[in-house]
């Protein structure tokens, strides 16, 4: 199954979003341009705030982390040269895990990381801050038995397949050029670059009908993250350009 | 960081001069709540309420500590409520702001103190194995009446809770899973709920319920925390301006009102909820727990 999102249902925030796959639920909300305080200010840039609060207790060494990481990737998309001496303010709300999600036997920030990217995607969109391109980020998982990836995978399949051998987080931009790669485990080189290309065929829309994906059409319509994307995008803007088509 | 914007000076005269001809904003009664939608996750204790565009959600969990020295007999029960910048930018993390630190009081008094858990029952074994509970509360969008949504939000969640059970022997405790056993609802001694009153014009104007613009310019507040039997568990008055005190006893007369309205909307989506849950009438069967009265003696 898909993914499911509902974007800008948050009334205080500049925008804001939910997302929902395998039973992780995350809501994501983006405040900004605001403005920034003296000592975080940057002369030439915008500064960008993440913020990723768990769905118990408060933030450990774990969400540091990850904040991290999202912060290093989004920087690279977001135009912060476009509107320096501001803030961007992205604050992650973690709803909801599955309940197998502690016994899975893999690293939980792993498998938290592409949701938590594509939530501050979306809440980045539904903020319309200035974006150079997109960002689509997917989980694979090779289990030990078999050395073919499985493509995010929901937790209970990871508990059937147990022992994961490794898994890998991906993120594409929208120009198919790789952004973030985390992995974890024991890996060959062949079965990470394996991995990688399944990846970029899943995050990105294939390029002028070549089939590259040719495979993948077998196992019924697989997920594209970036038509999802532009799916989502294109119903929230129908929604909104309402008062013009009717007549 | 950018401040909490205020309302204009304007908008305040609007607000007030609308208040004298007796007219809310949003055309609501003075003590009227705003519409308050309540639902319940997939998973056991958690509690979304959604009161007008104020949106909150409470969410339990439980873990096994050793019980502090102090009291050995007891569980722990913690409640953490925590803004983020989601609600308002104004809200800095690390940084608690003045509503942060009267919520968390509030709740803490209005719950905890109150002994709406019964914090013995979560004793697993005397001063070596208890439950911890602990109630996150996760402010998601801010229009004011934070402290009400709360207060609702923690007790559904409460409520909806159930806690895994265990087994005894010796000095030997196990915790069944949820496949081995059905959880067990914690005990709840009584339902202890909010009810915030606004009061503007030297004390002639009390609102129920206001959202962020009108408690933007009240001279003060005053919290009401009682059970659906009219035990209030505690009063407290924010703000300047000096109350009568027979305004007081006015204000738990209607908090007994709303407080009675809404633990009947709490009980009632327990109940859908609870019959959701039960597909095929298995869970009275499963169910390891005793029965026991559901109306505490009123004293």
């Amino acid at each position: 199954m898909g993914p499911q999102a509902v974007l800008s249902h948050l009334h205080r925030a500049d925008g804001s979003a939910t997302y929902a796959q395998n039973g992780y639920s995350i809501i994501g909300s983006v405040n900004g341009p605001i403005e920034v305080l003296r000592r975080d200010e940057l002369p030439e840039e915008a500064t960008i705030e993440v913020n990723i609060r768990p769905a118990i207790g408060v933030g450990s060494p774990k969400e540091r982390h990850l904040e991290t990481l999202i912060h290093n990737t989004l920087r690279s998309i977001i135009l912060t040269r476009s509107i320096p001496r501001t803030l961007l303010q992205i604050t992650l709300q973690v709803r909801s895990l599955p309940e197998e999600d502690a016994s899975t036997g893999v690293s939980t920030s792993l498998t938290l990381l592409p949701h938590l990217l594509n939530t501050a995607l979306l809440s980045l969109l539904s903020a319309s801050i200035p974006l150079s391109t997109i960002v689509t980020s997917v989980l694979l998982a090779i289990p030990a038995n078999t050395s073919t990836p499985v493509c995010s995978p929901d937790p209970k399949e990871l508990l059937r397949a147990k022992p994961i051998r490794s898994i890998h987080v991906f993120a594409f931009s929208g120009d198919r050029r790789l952004l973030l790669n985390e992995s974890d485990g024991t890996f060959s080189y062949d079965e990470w670059e394996e991995a990688c290309e399944l990846a970029e065929d899943v995050c990105c829309k294939e390029e002028g009908g070549v089939g590259l994906g040719e495979g993948m059409e077998v196992d019924g319509p697989q997920d594209n993250m970036e038509s999802w994307l532009r799916d989502v995008v294109k119903r929230k803007v129908e929604q909104e350009q309402r008062w013009r088509t009717a007549d | 960081m950018p401040r909490e914007a205020e309302v204009s000076v304007n908008e305040r005269a609007f607000i007030l001069e609308a208040l004298q001809e007796n007219i809310r904003l949003d055309g609501r009664a003075f003590d009227a709540f705003r519409s308050l939608e309540l639902r319940f996750g997939d998973e056991y204790g958690v509690a979304d309420v959604q009161l007008g565009k104020t949106r909150v959600i409470a969410r339990i969990s439980v873990d096994v500590t050793v019980p502090p020295p102090e009291r050995k007999f007891d569980g722990v029960f913690q409640i953490v409520a925590e803004f983020s910048p989601m609600a308002s930018p104004a809200f800095e993390i690390g940084r608690p702001t003045d509503a942060e630190v009267i919520l968390s009081r509030i709740l803490e008094k209005a719950i905890r103190r109150s002994n709406a858990l019964d914090t013995e029952s979560l004793c697993i074994i005397a001063g070596l194995k208890c439950f911890a509970l602990r109630a996150d509360v996760h402010i998601i969008d801010h229009d004011g009446g934070l402290i009400d949504a709360s207060c609702i939000a923690v007790m559904a969640a409460l409520q909806h809770f159930r806690r895994p059970d265990v087994v005894v022997e010796g000095e030997k405790a196990t915790i069944l899973s949820v496949r081995e056993r059905e959880p067990i609802p914690l005990s709840i001694l009584h339902q202890p709920l909010c009810v915030t009153f606004s009061y503007y014009e030297e004390e002639e104007i009390f609102l129920v319920d206001a959202n962020l613009a009108e408690e933007q310019v009240r001279q003060g507040e005053v919290i009401v925390t009682m059970n659906r039997h009219g035990e209030v568990c505690q009063v407290a008055k924010y703000g300047g301006a000096t109350i009568d005190p027979l305004a007081i006893l006015n204000c738990n007369n209607i908090a007994l009102q709303k407080v009675k309205d809404l633990s009947k909307l709490i009980q009632k989506r327990l109940e859908e909820d609870a019959k959701q849950r039960d597909v095929g009438g298995l869970l009275a069967e499963l169910s390891a727990e005793n029965e026991r009265p559901m109306e505490p003696p009123v004293g």
